[in-house]
């Protein structure tokens, strides 16, 4: 088998290089799953919007409950 | 410098380091085949040994770059003290890159002790990374 040119020997090896690099991130950041501070935050933000949103719902049916009482004879 | 890494990492200091040392690792490993056919230890039909070794040249430039910002970051953020095994494999890993560096700048005889050298700091950063990376994916 011939070899290839110098430079493509040259581009070929460095671009092995970069896959590598590439292939060790994309494992080891999979490896992590969702536990990174940003991912964290956003699930927390999540939860609080629901968790207000429950309580704006309640205070909601709390003041609706109250007004039928002092409408009520 | 710990709020610049906590800034520069968006907190994730622990996984941005373990990110790093396992693709230090993986280059290691890629050292070792490149060096071997520099060496002309291993033949390969597409690549040739002065090929090899710029190579071998220039991923050893980026594995170098790589250590120095993680254990900047190690010793700067977590500190020496609590480090236990891992620090002392990271000083030893340290001590040897800089020999190794030293040895290619000087060549002529001390230039035997490449091999050597080389085979020594794959072996250490295994190590490093297995008392650190490893332990923290579970590998350790």
């Amino acid at each position: 088998m011939r070899r290839p040119p110098q430079a493509v020997q040259l581009l070929g090896s460095l671009l092995a290089a970069a896959a590598i690099v590439a292939v060790a991130i994309v494992v080891v950041t999979a490896h992590f799953g969702p536990t990174s501070s940003a991912k964290l935050e956003a699930r927390e933000d999540i939860v609080k919007e629901r968790v207000d949103a429950r309580e704006e719902r309640a205070k909601e049916r709390e003041d609706a409950r109250e007004e039928r009482l002092e409408d009520s004879p | 410098m710990e709020q610049l890494i906590e800034d520069v990492t968006r907190g994730n200091v622990t996984e941005v380091k373990v990110v790093l040392a396992s693709v230090i690792l993986a280059l290691a490993v890629y050292q070792l085949l490149l060096a071997a056919v520099a060496y002309g230890w291993l033949r390969l039909p597409f690549l040739e040994a002065a090929t090899a070794s710029w190579t071998h040249r220039a991923s050893g430039d980026a594995i170098v770059v790589l250590t120095i910002l993680v254990a900047t970051a190690c010793l700067s953020y977590y500190g020496f003290e609590e480090g236990g095994a891992h620090a002392v494999f990271g000083s030893i890993l340290l001590g040897v890159l800089a020999l190794k560096v030293l040895v290619v700048r000087i060549g002529g005889a001390p230039a035997r002790l490449l091999p050597l050298l080389g085979a020594s700091l794959l072996v250490l950063f295994g190590l490093t990374w297995l008392s650190s990376a490893g332990d923290f994916l579970g590998v350790g």
